[in-house]
């Protein structure tokens, strides 16, 4: 069974946006990139446990961008896997992304596809679905368990106010969230392993974006905060009554 | 000494009398990515089982240091640099320092991580047999075994070979019947190997001997209470006619002083690597309550006050980290040249890294006084938050405080600084003699007051470099010559001239630094690292016109005085610079990076 | 060519969420100068259907199998192509919730069509297609063009207010011919959480930091949230810690929510906690810790022990509900 991992390279959850170039850019200085997280801790990790257990044979990484993620990716790589792709292309559509690692993903012929709910930088969480479709494939999205046996995956997801269990055939698309595998560090051993392992360069598919980012805008700082006396809280609760009008 | 010798791996001391190409260092901006992903790992780990469990830890959980430990060696963090064939990853030195860097931000785990993976493992690693090496490297390599050192007795502690602790040969021959008490030791209370220093019977010299917790005989006192480090297994262990079989005898009889004192080597530049993680990690915490914490309606990073202390911390540590690679990367050359010559690897390690025994001592002291200089400050900046027992700096500034007492006293590593640089000297390892009495000639002299024809961008500070090492020179060869055998007691002006050696070796190491920085990356990328240097090298200057002046009025007098006076006042003269407006500019990139940033 | 839009019904019942959905849809065309037809996938009563008339929908298209009354993502796809086929369809709306999370990027590939997920404004006509989005977990906004000829849009629940208008929707049968992988998906189990509110769907949340000490104290939590008919959530090491489950996490690695009120008890309010909820409209934050980050995004603001304080903030609603029955 061949796993493909989707993995995104996105900045640090602490990272504070700036923007330039008139609000149409995110400024990157001093930006630290990680592996979007829901793709690391969860869709990869769990790639590699299936893989730890004899279920999955070869898990390959699969990311779109240009050379600047390859660092990202060799982090992914020294967490495990045998070989990664970056389809050398810069793109923040959801579209146009499924559609270059489609056509890669058709050339191998993957079993199972796995990648985290949403990426935390443009937050979609659309390319596995849409890959799905692009694949002819089915698609379990919010997934919190998966198990495989026998070219079927038993996988619990989120639904509106509880879980469900869903069995479905190979080939399948599925998106992580939390409880499909817990978070690793990279060892010493996979560290070292990471530079030895293949990593691929490919030229992506001929494939036009049907979104663009015309521009950027950040929040509007809050307008102050107004205290209440921890003696007080009937003055809170008519703040949030006639003031606020939230209860 | 004006003349440019560029010898490529200078000898260790030799910085008192040579230049130095910037280029022939190695500068932490260097790290190639996987030094930096092992770097992270270790964040990592500290983020994710220690930082949460501090108090645990604190409260000495049962069996939660050895488990911590347990999963760094499944990492691998504790076999960076073990051979592969024991079961480590073989890196070089540098890699290792990084790791034990990065993991000093860890509190007690980080002393309990020193311990077993310096004292507790390379006695026996650079010491042991084949045998020894196979039984107890790759289980101490993995922390399936932990290991302690037992040096300090309760009457012997920085005179180490004075110890009590005695073994004598058993009726059989088949064991060392060891017996005596060593106290302050590190990882005590869950170590499974001891490495333990004793005289064998009236023996001149320490032995040292690997002990096993089974081994009959052994007993643990219950832990120290400490004022901090608290996590950090600390006990004293009994040793009465324990039995230890003659095979683990480590290395030959008498020759456990010169272990202790090569393995204290590389405890000293490697407690300063530790030294500088914890720095770094508190400035971390001090730049994010600066920029949070608001009086008078603005943050107090706003305030003057406060930007100096979060620019001095940088300042300090910043520097500290310069000459700490800088003299990882001379052992490690020093190690592959005496390799190349014919050494095996472990005696070339040794060779390599005592080579540089003197940097190793200023690093100790250097950047263990930076911690506690930038605890300090941080309870400051924290404020009455900063005394509180529930805000981080109450744990970071009482567990600084033991850096400068282990390893070797700050007071003892001074002077060792000066007595190596003499006895080198007096072994004529070293050309003192030569260049002070080159100074002292230059004394009654017309002095240079042109300028020199160099105006690069580092033309003042490696001419306030160059006029340093005249100081020290000059002060210390007067000083030779004046107080001859006395010197060694006078520790007053031993203290001196180590203040006068570790503000120059650093600040040579800061200025290399960011010279080479400079050629990778432009001046316009490295400003606030230039203002880092201008800074100290001011500063420095100072320091050693003071303690030179104090050492030259405790041994001169008349004219004599008046003339080393004069000399040190042109040898420490630097051009005045707007400090104020440097450090400014320092922590304005701190604060609005939020973090360390250098 | 109307604007068609998904509306979902749970057990019989359509949720605010869905006359949201299509009150936007029926906006965006009344801008384009079309009708709005809204397609209800499975076994749903008429007068709801009828009912949808008062939210804009013109017309409801209904694919009465049983079988969709479960999400089957590609059999919903299916649906709504032959629904936006038969409409004439360049513009489809869905929510940006599990289900229409599920099927909007797989209309979205299959009719090459750009798509905006989780939409937080009406698409701005004057400079192309241009909706604006929530971007890094709601550190930054993103003014998002939508180039191709179809557009595939999914609507950020609570985002508009209701105005209900007068009006009754037309209802049309619509048979689908579905393939077997369109049912591919096998569901074995459904496990409901009773009695509790989705947290992604509250109103009001309460929501727990390590300020609560341990998990023994989180039934001051609950007691405050059952007295206002909120939803509790928690903060990642609070969900790390296993004092709650991991649904209830709320940040940047966790849920995101947008209700109208989010209490944070002993939350100190991490960049990425914020990241999860500066979607709500108003914040009040207990923390004894005065210097805590969480006071300066905050509406309203108690410094103080939790412990302490949410009892009397806990009668003080009850109180309340006593003097507005």
């Amino acid at each position: 069974m061949k796993i493909l991992v989707c993995i995104s390279q996105v900045p640090d959850t602490s990272t504070k946006i700036v923007l330039k170039d008139n609000n149409t850019a995110i400024n990157n200085q001093g930006v630290t990139y990680v592996i979007n997280p829901y793709d690391e801790w969860y869709a990869l990790i769990r790639a590699l446990e299936l893989k730890e257990a004899g279920i999955a044979g070869d898990v390959h990484l699969v990311t779109v961008g240009k050379a600047d993620t390859e660092p990202v990716i060799r982090k992914a790589l020294a967490l495990g896997g045998d070989e990664a792709i970056r389809i050398d292309a810069d793109s923040n559509d959801p579209y146009e992304t499924a559609n270059y690692i489609a056509e890669y993903a058709k050339t191998i012929g993957y079993d199972l596809i796995l990648c985290g709910k949403e990426s935390i930088d443009y937050n979609n969480g659309a390319v596995g679905a849409m890959l799905a479709e692009l694949l002819d494939a089915d698609y379990i999205g919010f997934a919190s368990d998966i198990q495989i046996a026998e070219n079927t995956a038993t996988v619990k997801r989120e639904i509106e106010g509880g879980e469900e269990t869903d069995i479905s055939n190979l080939p399948l698309v599925i998106a992580c969230q939390k409880g499909v595998a817990e978070a690793r560090i990279p060892n010493m051993r996979g560290i070292m392993a990471a530079r030895t392992r293949p990593l691929k360069v490919v030229t992506p598919a001929a494939v036009s974006a049907v979104t663009s980012i015309l521009s950027y805008e950040l929040p509007p700082a809050k307008a102050g905060i107004k205290l209440v006396s921890p003696d007080n809280m009937a003055e809170l609760v008519e703040l949030l009554h006639a003031e606020a009008k939230v209860i | 000494m004006s003349e440019i010798e560029s010898v490529k791996a200078i000898k260790g001391g030799e910085f008192l009398i040579r230049e130095t190409q910037a280029d022939s260092i190695f500068i932490p901006e260097e790290w190639n990515e996987e030094q930096l992903m092992i770097a992270e790992t270790c964040t990592n780990f500290l983020a994710q089982n220690v930082v949460p469990n501090l108090n645990r830890i604190d409260e000495q959980e049962e069996g939660l240091m050895p488990h911590l430990m347990e999963e760094a060696g499944a990492l691998g963090l504790l076999s960076i640099s073990i051979p592969e064939e024991y079961g480590g990853f073989g890196k070089d030195f540098k890699t290792s320092m990084l790791v034990t860097e990065k993991l000093g931000a860890g509190n007690s785990f980080s002393v309990a991580f020193s311990a077993h993976t310096g004292i507790g493992t390379l006695p026996i690693l650079y010491y042991g047999n084949d045998a020894q090496k196979e039984k107890y490297i790759p289980k101490l390599a993995s922390g399936e075994w932990k290991g302690a050192y037992c040096l300090t007795e309760p009457g012997a502690g920085s005179d180490a070979n004075s110890g009590k602790a005695r073994a004598k040969l058993s009726a059989d021959g088949k064991y060392y019947l060891l017996t005596g008490q060593k106290m302050w030791i590190t990882n005590a209370g869950f170590a499974d190997i001891f490495t333990v220093f004793a005289k064998i019977d009236d023996d001149e010299n320490l032995s040292a001997f690997i002990v096993e917790k089974g081994f009959e005989g052994l007993s643990l006192n219950t832990e120290e209470h400490k004022m901090g480090i608290k996590g950090s297994s600390t006990r004293q262990v009994f040793f009465n006619d324990c039995k230890v079989p003659v095979e683990n005898l480590l290395s030959e009889r008498q020759n456990g002083f010169k272990i202790a004192v090569n393995i204290l080597n590389l405890g000293r530049i490697k407690l300063g690597g530790a030294t500088v993680g914890a720095s770094k990690e508190v400035i971390n915490a001090s730049i994010r309550y600066a920029n949070e914490r608001e009086q008078f309606g603005r943050p107090i990073s706003k305030y003057g006050a406060i930007r100096y202390k979060l620019a001095q911390q940088a300042i300090r540590t910043y520097s500290s980290e310069s000459a700490i690679y800088r003299a990882s990367q001379n052992m490690e050359e020093a190690t592959e040249m005496y390799e190349a010559s014919g050494l095996d690897a472990i005696k070339a390690k040794l060779k390599g890294t005592e080579q540089y025994a003197i940097e190793a001592a200023i690093i100790k002291v250097h950047a263990s006084e930076t911690l506690d200089y930038v605890v300090d400050e941080g309870v400051q900046i924290y404020g009455g938050m900063g005394y509180s027992a529930e805000a981080p700096m109450d744990r970071a500034y009482r567990d600084s405080r033991i850096n400068r007492i282990f390893e070797g006293t700050n007071e003892i590593n001074r002077m060792l600084t000066v007595d190596m640089m003499l006895k080198r000297a007096m072994k004529g390892e070293l050309d003192l003699m030569g260049p002070a009495q080159k100074v002292a000639g230059e004394l009654v002299s017309v002095p240079d007051f042109g300028g020199s024809d160099d105006d690069g961008l580092f033309s003042k500070e490696k001419k306030y470099i160059a006029n340093f090492k005249k100081a020290v020179l000059m002060v210390a060869g007067a000083a030779v010559q004046k107080l001859m055998a006395q010197l060694g007691k006078e520790q007053e002006v031993l203290m001196c001239l180590a203040d006068m050696l570790i503000e120059l070796y650093v600040s040579e190491s800061l200025q290399l630094r960011v010279e080479k920085l400079v050629g990778l990356k432009g001046e316009d990328a490295c400003k606030e690292k230039l203002d880092i240097m201008r800074v100290y090298i001011n500063d420095a200057a100072e320091h050693i016109a003071k303690s030179g002046k104090e050492a030259i009025n405790s041994f001169a007098e008349g004219d004599e005085r008046r003339m080393m006076l004069m000399g040190l006042k042109r040898f420490t003269k630097t051009e005045d610079i707007n400090t104020t407006e440097a450090r400014r500019n320092i922590a304005a990139k701190l604060i609005s990076e939020n973090k360390y940033c250098y | 060519m109307s604007v068609i839009v998904l509306v979902e019904h749970n057990e019989g019942n359509v949720k605010k969420k869905n006359f949201e959905a299509v009150q936007y849809a029926a906006s965006i065309a009344q801008k384009t100068g079309t009708t709005v037809t809204a397609v209800v996938l499975g076994t749903l009563a008429n007068d709801e259907m009828e009912n949808l008339g008062k939210y804009g929908a013109q017309k409801v298209l209904h694919v009465a199998d049983a079988r969709l009354d479960e999400l089957h993502a590609r059999a919903y796809t299916s649906a709504l192509l032959a629904a936006a086929q038969k409409e004439a369809a360049k513009i489809i709306i869905a929510l940006h919730d599990i289900n229409g999370r599920a099927v909007a990027p797989r209309l979205s590939a299959k009719l090459k069509a750009g798509l905006v997920a989780g939409a937080l404004s009406y698409p701005d006509l004057d400079k192309g297609f241009v909706i604006k989005k929530a971007v890094f977990s709601g550190k930054a906004f993103a003014y998002v063009n939508i180039t191709s000829d179809v557009k595939v849009i999914t609507l950020m629940p609570n985002t508009f207010q209701l105005n209900k208008v007068d009006g009754k929707a037309t209802i049309e049968k619509l048979d689908v011919s579905f393939g077997d992988k369109d049912f591919g998906i096998k569901i074995k189990e459904v496990n409901k959480i009773k009695g509790e509110i989705p947290l992604a769907d509250a109103q009001l949340v309460v929501s727990g930091g390590r300020g609560m000490k341990g998990p023994e104290n989180w039934g001051l939590i609950e007691d405050l949230a059952k007295e206002l008919g909120a939803a509790t959530a928690c903060s990642r090491p609070v969900a790390d810690s296993h004092w709650r489950p991991h649904h209830e996490h709320v940040g940047q690695t966790g849920g995101t929510v947008r209700p109208d009120l989010y209490i944070a008890v002993g939350i100190s309010g991490a960049i990425q906690h914020l990241a999860g909820v500066n979607g709500s409209k108003t914040i009040v934050v207990i923390n004894k810790d005065p210097e805590a980050p969480f006071f300066k995004a905050a509406n309203y603001g108690v410094v103080g022990d939790a412990l302490e304080i949410l009892p009397r903030l806990t009668l003080a609603v009850e109180k309340f509900k006593q003097n507005h029955k």
